[in-house]
C-alpha cells in the first residue's frame, strides 16, 4: 500500500518564546517492508539551526533551535510511504515462550543485545506482580509465544476501553490497570509491561494508521493523531508487531515512524521553550491511500 | 601522662588499629604525633579543639542535610587528630586507586561505545540495560582524549588483617573534595610544627594537575579555556564544599539557570551578554543535566547539553552517563574486566558482592544471608539496606522470597570490620583519646600522563563507638589525612587570600548575571543594615540622653523609625518604656523588622556569593549574626543594646572597607557599589525630608549623626549645627562620602562606565539629578523651608528607585525567565 501522510503540530503561546529547542521523531523508518518515497518537514518560523541525525535506536531525529522571538510554532511533516506486511505477520508457529525467555536471560558470551534492550523496566513501563497475573492466562506452560502474545493482545483489547479523556502522556501503568481505560499509548504500555514482567522483550512502536478506511472496511481507532503499538521479540522468528488497540496483527495499514522502550524514547515532538507562558497545542494527522500496491 | 591519654581508649580487638600496633605502642609513623599528644597540656589541646570548632563555624562550613527538612545547616565536623599514612602504605593505595580509575574509565568508554564487554559476556546485560543511569543518548558520544572519568572518589576501608578494600565508587562527581581541602587548611594550622617536621605531602599539586588537565582537554582551539563549576545550588548537599573548591580552583561557581545552549555550544549568561564555556565541572546529577534528552524525575538541567557534548564543543566533567559506574553490583565483575581491559590483575579488591541476577550467586548469597547486607542493585530502586543479622528466621525467609521474585534488583554484600582511628574526646576531662570506626575517601584525577591521586584524602569517622554505616548525612565526623614523605614537600598553594569579585579576568565580563544581581543586592543590604543600626543608635541615644534638643527631634526620628517598621506608626506618642522595649527588640529579634533581620537577609545573599567572599569577610558576618542571636537569648539592658549597635556599626564599616580595599574594581564591584549608593541616596533623602518637615524649628544634630557627619561638621565649623552648613555638608559637598552629591555623581559615573563596558545603558533621570544639583542656589535652596529643596529631595529619592528598576530590567530579568517543557504525540 502507498500512503500520503500529513502530521501537523501547532503550538500557540500566550507570550513570546525567546528560545525554543525541539526534538522531532517524525521521519518514517526505513524497513525491509517499508519504503519512504518522499519526506519533508516544514517548520514555521524557520529554525536558526536544524540538524538531522539518528538516535540510539536508529530512529531519525530532527533537532531544531529557534532563537528568534515567536508566539506560534507550526511543524508539518509530509511523508509518502510504501508499506507491505512485515514477514512475521504471516501466521506461523514460533517457539514455546519459556524457551525464548530463557534464551535472552542467559549470561555469557554473544547475548542478544537487540532483544535485551527491550527486556527491562523503562521510564514509563514498570514491571510488577499484577502485570504477571494479567499475563498468566495467556502464557500457559509450553504455549507457543506467538499464540500467547496474540491471546494477551485480545485480553487487553477486551479489558480496556478506548477513552481519550481518561489518561495523558505521562499516566503510569498502575493507573491504567486500575482505570481499565486509555488510549493507544496506554494499550501498548500495558502489553509491553505484561510481556517484560514474564521475561519477553517488547518494544514500543510509534507510527500511523489509515484514517479513512477503504470501502467496506471499518475505520481504525486512534487515527486522528499518531498511533502506537507493540513489537514482540519472538526469538529466532524475529519481531512480531501487534496492535492491542485494534486487536490485530500489524500488516500493511500501519506506518512505522520509530521504536524504543516506551513513549518517552520516541515522543514525536519534545521540546523546551524559554518564556511563552500558557501554550495551546493542536495536533492533526491525515493518512490517505494514494494507490493500491 | 600516657595513662590518662589512653584511659578510655578501646582495645582494637578484631579491628585493625590505625595508630597502635599493640596497646600503648604506636606504629612508627604515628610516633611523633603520639609524643606530641603525650606532651601537650590540657590547655593546649583545648585551644586546638576550639580552633578547629571556630574555624569551621566562622568559615561557615556546613553540610546541608536537605533530606531532612527539619534539620538546620549543621557544621561540618572535623576531628582534631589527623589520620597518618606511611609513605609506602600510601604508595600502595595510590597505585590501586589510580588503576581502578583507569579501569572504570575504560569500562565507561566501552559501554558508551562498542560494548565489547557486553558482547563477550564480561558484564551481564541486565546490569547495564536495566540500569536507569545507562543513558542511551550518550552512547557514541566522543570525549576529548577519550577520557570520561576525569575526577573520581573512592571509599576504602581497612580489614582486620590490615588490607584495604574498596567499598564504594563515586564516579559522577567526587563528593567531599572541598571538605578535604578545608580540613587540611584547619588541621595543618593546629599542628604547624608537626605538619612541617613530618613532611606531609601538600594537596595543591593535585588541584593544579586537575585544573591544568582540564585546560589541556578543553575544546577551546588553543585560546584560554573558560571553565566553570556547576553547582546544584544552595539547597544541595555539599554546597559549601563546592563553593570552597570553586574558590580554590579560581572557577566561577554557576547554577543551571546561568547557562544556556545555543548553536550546540554552552554559554554563560553574563551582564554583558553570552560567554562561551569550554569546561563544565559539574556537581549535578546525570539525569538532571538535560531536560531535552535526559529526562530525570525533575525538569532541571541545561536543555541541549547532551547535544553540545555530542558536538564536542564543551568538556563535561565527568562525562554524562558516568553515574552508571556508581553501582556496587559491578564489583564482582571487575577482576575479569581488569584482566580483559588493562591486561593486569585488579590491585585492590572490592568488598565481596553478589549480584542476585546470577542464579549461582543468588544461591550462595541466600545461603549465608545472616552475614550479609542486602542492597538495591540499581540506583533507581529506593530501599534501605537490610542487615541479614537483624532478621529472625521468618524475616530471612521473607527477604529470600523477595529476592527470588526479582533477583536482578538485589545485591548482597559482605560486611567489613572497619579499622579504628583515634579521635579526641573533646568533652572529657583531661586529655583523652578514644577510637572510632573509620573509612578513607580518596580522590583521583585524570591527567594527560595518567591518573593521579590526591595524597591523603578525607577520612570519615563513625559517630558512635561502633557504627555499621559511615555517613556524613547521619552525623559522622571527618579527619584530615596526612601522607608522610621523606623528600622535601612543595609548599605551593592555589588558595587566594585576597577578595576578588572576579578571580579570572580583570573586566568581570564573565560574571554571571545571577552573581552580579546578588552583588547588587549585597551592596544595597550592607547599606540598609548600616542605616538601620545608626537609626536605632540615634533613637536609643535620645532615650538615655534626655536632652531638650533631642526631645525636639523626636517626632522626625519616630517617623523614620515607623517608615522602616521599627516602631508603630504612633511611636512618637508612646511612653519611653514601650519605646525602649520595641527598639531593643528591633536590634536583636530577627522575627521582626530591625537590625537582626537585616543582617539575616544580608547573610542569605552573602551565602549565594560564598565563593566570591574572602574568609575574613565571611567570618565577620557570621560573628555579627551570632552575637545578636546570643544577645537575643539573654536579657538585654539598654546599654547592652547600644554597645551591640556600636559593634555592629564598626563591623559594617569593616565590611565596607573590604569592599573598598579588597575587591578589584571590575563590573561586579561596580554593580555592588551602585546598590550601595542607590540605598544611601534614598536614605539621605528620607533623612532630610524628615528633618526639614518641621521647618527651621526642627532639630538637626541627629541628622548629622545618622549621616555619620558630626565629626566632619564639628572639625569644620567648630560650632553648634546650623541649617545652611549642615545642608551643604549633607547635600552639596561631594567630598563627604555620605552626601547626596557624592551618591549622585558616583551613580552617574557608574552608569556611564557600565554603558561603556556592556554597551547601550543610560539613565536620563540620574543625569538630570546631577544637573539640578549643580544648578542649586545655596542661599535659596539650602533652607529647610524651601519648597524647591523638598521637590528636589523627592525627585532624587524617586530617581534612586528608578535606577534600581532600570538595572534590574536590563541586566537581571533573564535570570528569572521561565522554562517550559512540551510533549506532543
Amino acid at each position: 500500500m502507498r500512503y500520503a501522510i500529513v502530521h501537523e503540530t501547532h503550538y500557540a503561546y500566550a507570550a513570546p518564546v525567546a528560545l525554543s529547542q525541539q526534538l522531532l521523531r517524525l521521519t518514517p523508518r526505513a524497513l525491509p517492508w517499508q519504503r519512504c518515497l518522499a519526506h519533508r518537514i516544514d517548520i514555521d518560523p524557520t529554525p536558526g539551526e536544524r540538524i538531522e541525525r539518528d538516535d540510539y535506536f536508529g530512529n531519525g531525529v530532527t533537532q531544531l533551535q529557534i532563537a528568534a522571538p515567536h508566539q506560534a510554532l507550526a511543524v508539518v511533516a509530509h511523508s509518502e510511504v510504501e508499506v507491505s506486511a512485515p514477514p512475521t505477520a504471516a501466521p506461523a508457529g514460533t517457539q514455546p515462550w519459556e524457551v525464548v525467555r530463557d534464551r535472552v536471560r542467559v549470561i555469557g558470551p554473544n547475548p542478544s543485545l537487540d532483544a535485551a534492550q527491550f527486556l527491562y523496566e523503562s521510564p514509563q513501563v514498570r514491571c510488577f506482580a499484577e502485570l504477571a497475573e494479567f499475563a498468566a492466562p495467556s502464557f500457559t506452560p509450553g504455549r507457543d509465544l506467538r499464540e500467547g502474545a496474540q491471546d494477551l493482545m485480545h485480553h487487553i483489547h477486551r479489558s480496556l476501553e478506548f477513552d481519550p479523556t481518561a489518561t495523558n502522556v505521562s499516566t503510569e501503568l498502575h493507573e491504567v490497570l486500575a482505570l481499565r481505560r486509555g488510549v493507544c499509548q496506554d494499550f501498548a504500555h500495558l502489553m509491553i509491561g505484561c510481556l517484560r514482567t514474564i521475561g519477553i522483550a517488547a518494544r514500543y512502536v510509534s507510527g500511523y494508521i489509515l484514517t479513512t478506511p477503504p470501502p467496506g472496511r471499518p475505520r481504525l481507532v486512534g487515527a486522528d493523531a499518531s498511533h502506537a503499538w507493540v513489537s514482540v521479540h519472538c526469538g529466532k522468528a524475529g519481531w512480531l508487531d501487534l496492535d492491542p488497540t485494534n486487536d490485530c496483527v500489524v500488516e500493511d495499514e500501519h506506518i512505522t515512524l520509530a521504536w524504543g522502550r516506551d513513549f518517552s524514547d520516541v515522543t514525536p515532538m519534545r521540546g523546551v521553550t524559554l518564556g511563552g507562558g500558557e501554550q495551546r497545542l493542536t495536533v492533526r494527522v491525515t493518512v490517505t491511500p494514494t494507490e493500491n500496491a | 601522662m600516657p595513662r590518662e591519654l589512653l584511659s578510655a581508649y578501646p582495645v582494637a580487638g578484631e579491628r585493625y588499629d590505625e595508630m597502635f600496633s599493640a596497646p600503648a605502642t604506636p606504629r612508627p609513623h604515628w610516633a611523633r604525633l603520639y609524643a606530641d599528644l603525650q606532651r601537650a597540656s590540657g590547655r593546649l589541646m583545648r585551644e586546638r579543639v576550639e580552633t578547629v570548632a571556630r574555624e569551621i563555624r566562622e568559615t561557615g562550613a556546613t553540610f546541608d542535610v536537605h533530606a531532612d527538612p527539619g534539620a538546620v545547616d549543621r557544621p561540618w565536623d572535623a576531628d582534631v587528630i589527623p589520620l597518618i599514612l606511611a609513605q609506602d602504605e600510601w604508595a600502595e593505595i595510590e597505585v590501586a586507586v589510580t588503576q581502578r580509575a583507569q579501569l572504570l574509565d575504560r569500562i565507561l568508554a566501552d559501554l558508551y561505545g562498542a560494548q565489547h564487554t557486553l558482547r563477550e559476556g564480561l558484564l551481564p546485560l541486565a546490569l547495564i540495560y536495566g540500569n536507569a543511569h545507562f543513558l542511551r543518548p550518550c552512547v557514541g558520544l566522543e570525549t576529548p582524549g577519550g577520557v570520561r572519568l576525569h575526577h573520581y572518589a573512592v571509599d576504602l576501608a581497612r580489614s582486620p588483617d590490615g588490607h584495604w578494600w574498596v567499598i564504594a565508587d563515586h564516579a559522577q562527581s567526587p563528593l567531599g573534595v572541598g571538605y578535604a581541602l578545608e580540613n587540611r587548611l584547619i588541621i595543618s594550622r593546629v599542628f604547624p610544627d608537626l605538619f612541617r617536621d613530618l613532611k606531609v605531602v601538600h594537596l595543591a599539586t593535585f588541584f593544579a594537575a586537575l585544573r591544568d588537565s582540564l585546560a589541556h582537554w578543553a575544546p577551546s582551539d588553543g585560546a584560554a579555556p573558560f571553565m566553570v563549576l556547576l553547582t546544584g545550588g544552595l539547597t544541595t548537599d555539599g554546597y559549601f564544599g563546592q563553593a570552597y573548591l570553586a574558590r580554590y580552583l579560581g572557577l566561577p561557581l554557576v547554577e543551571v539557570n546561568d547557562l544556556t545552549v545555543r548553536d550546540g555550544m554552552v554559554w554563560l549568561k553574563t551582564v554583558s551578554g553570552l560567554r562561551r564555556v569550554h569546561v563544565l565541572l559539574r556537581r549535578i546529577a546525570d539525569d538532571g543535566s538535560d531536560p531535552l534528552e535526559l529526562r530525570g524525575d525533575s525538569a532541571t538541567g541545561i536543555p541541549g547539553l547532551v547535544d553540545a557534548a555530542r558536538r564536542g564543543s564543551v568538556l563535561v566533567v565527568n562525562a554524562l552517563g558516568s553515574s552508571l559506574l556508581e553501582s556496587a553490583s559491578l564489583f564482582g565483575f571487575l577482576p575479569a574486566l581488569a584482566e580483559r581491559l588493562l591486561g593486569e590483575p585488579l590491585r585492590m579488591p572490592s568488598l565481596a558482592t553478589w549480584w542476585c541476577g546470577e542464579p549461582a550467586a543468588m544461591e550462595q548469597a541466600l545461603a549465608r544471608i545472616e552475614t550479609l547486607i542486602v542492597k538495591p542493585a540499581f540506583p533507581q530502586l529506593q530501599f534501605e539496606p537490610v542487615f541479614g543479622e537483624d532478621l529472625d528466621g521468618p524475616g530471612r525467609d521473607a527477604l529470600a522470597a523477595q529476592v527470588r521474585a526479582r533477583p536482578n534488583d538485589y545485591i548482597a554484600q559482605e560486611r567489613i570490620q572497619m579499622s579504628q582511628a583515634p579521635v579526641w574526646e573533646a568533652h572529657a576531662r583531661g586529655n583523652r583519646l578514644s577510637a572510632r570506626a573509620m573509612g578513607l575517601r580518596v580522590f583521583v584525577c585524570a591527567t594527560p600522563g595518567g591518573y593521579v591521586a590526591m595524597p591523603g584524602g578525607l577520612a570519615r569517622v563513625a559517630t558512635g563507638p561502633d557504627t555499621r554505616v559511615l555517613s556524613t548525612q547521619r552525623g559522622g565526623s571527618s579527619k584530615d589525612s596526612w601522607v608522610l614523605s621523606s623528600a622535601p614537600v612543595s609548599t605551593f598553594s592555589l588558595l587566594r587570600t585576597s577578595i576578588g569579585a572576579d578571580d579570572l579576568v580583570r573586566t568581570g565580563l564573565d560574571l554571571s548575571s545571577r552573581v552580579v544581581e546578588n552583588l547588587f543586592w549585597y551592596g544595597r543590604h550592607v547599606e540598609r543594615c548600616d542605616a538601620t543600626a545608626r537609626l536605632l543608635r540615634v533613637a536609643l541615644g535620645r532615650l538615655t540622653g534626655r536632652a531638650a534638643a533631642a526631645e525636639r527631634g523626636w517626632p522626625a526620628i519616630a517617623e523614620l523609625l515607623a517608615d522602616r517598621g521599627l516602631l508603630a506608626a504612633d511611636g512618637a506618642a508612646l511612653d519611653d518604656i514601650l519605646v525602649v522595649r520595641a527598639l531593643r527588640a528591633a536590634v536583636v529579634d530577627d522575627a521582626r523588622p530591625g537590625l537582626a533581620r537585616a543582617l539575616h537577609e544580608l547573610s542569605q545573599i552573602a551565602l549565594r556569593l560564598r565563593e566570591r567572599m574572602s574568609t575574613d569577610n565571611w567570618r565577620l558576618m557570621q560573628t555579627m549574626q551570632r552575637n545578636l542571636s546570643r544577645r537575643h537569648a539573654g536579657a538585654l539592658a539598654l546599654s547592652d543594646a547600644i554597645e551591640e549597635l556600636d559593634q555592629s556599626i564598626a563591623a559594617l564599616m569593616t565590611l565596607a572597607g573590604f569592599a573598598l580595599d579588597g575587591m578589584t574594581r571590575d563590573l561586579g564591584w561596580r554593580f555592588m557599589s551602585c546598590g550601595r549608593r542607590i540605598e544611601r541616596l534614598e536614605w539621605m533623602c528620607a533623612i532630610l525630608l524628615s528633618a526639614t518637615a518641621a521647618g527651621r524649628s526642627g532639630e538637626i544634630e541627629w541628622a548629622l549623626q545618622l549621616a555619620d557627619s558630626s565629626v566632619t561638621y564639628r572639625s569644620r565649623y567648630l560650632a553648634k549645627p546650623e541649617w545652611l552648613p549642615v545642608l551643604d555638608l549633607l547635600i552639596r559637598d561631594d567630598s563627604n562620602p555620605r552626601s547626596i552629591a557624592f551618591q549622585l555623581r558616583g551613580l552617574n559615573d557608574y552608569v556611564q562606565r557600565i554603558g561603556r563596558t556592556v554597551g547601550e545603558f543610560h539613565d536620563e533621570r540620574i543625569a538630570a539629578a546631577v544637573d539640578a544639583l549643580n544648578r542649586m542656589d545655596p542661599t535659596r535652596d539650602l533652607d529647610p523651608q524651601s519648597p524647591q529643596l523638598r521637590a528636589l529631595l523627592v525627585e532624587w529619592q524617586g530617581a534612586a528607585e528608578n535606577l534600581s528598576e532600570l538595572i534590574s530590567q536590563r541586566f537581571f530579568s533573564h535570570v528569572a525567565e521561565e522554562r517550559r517543557e512540551s510533549v506532543s504525540a
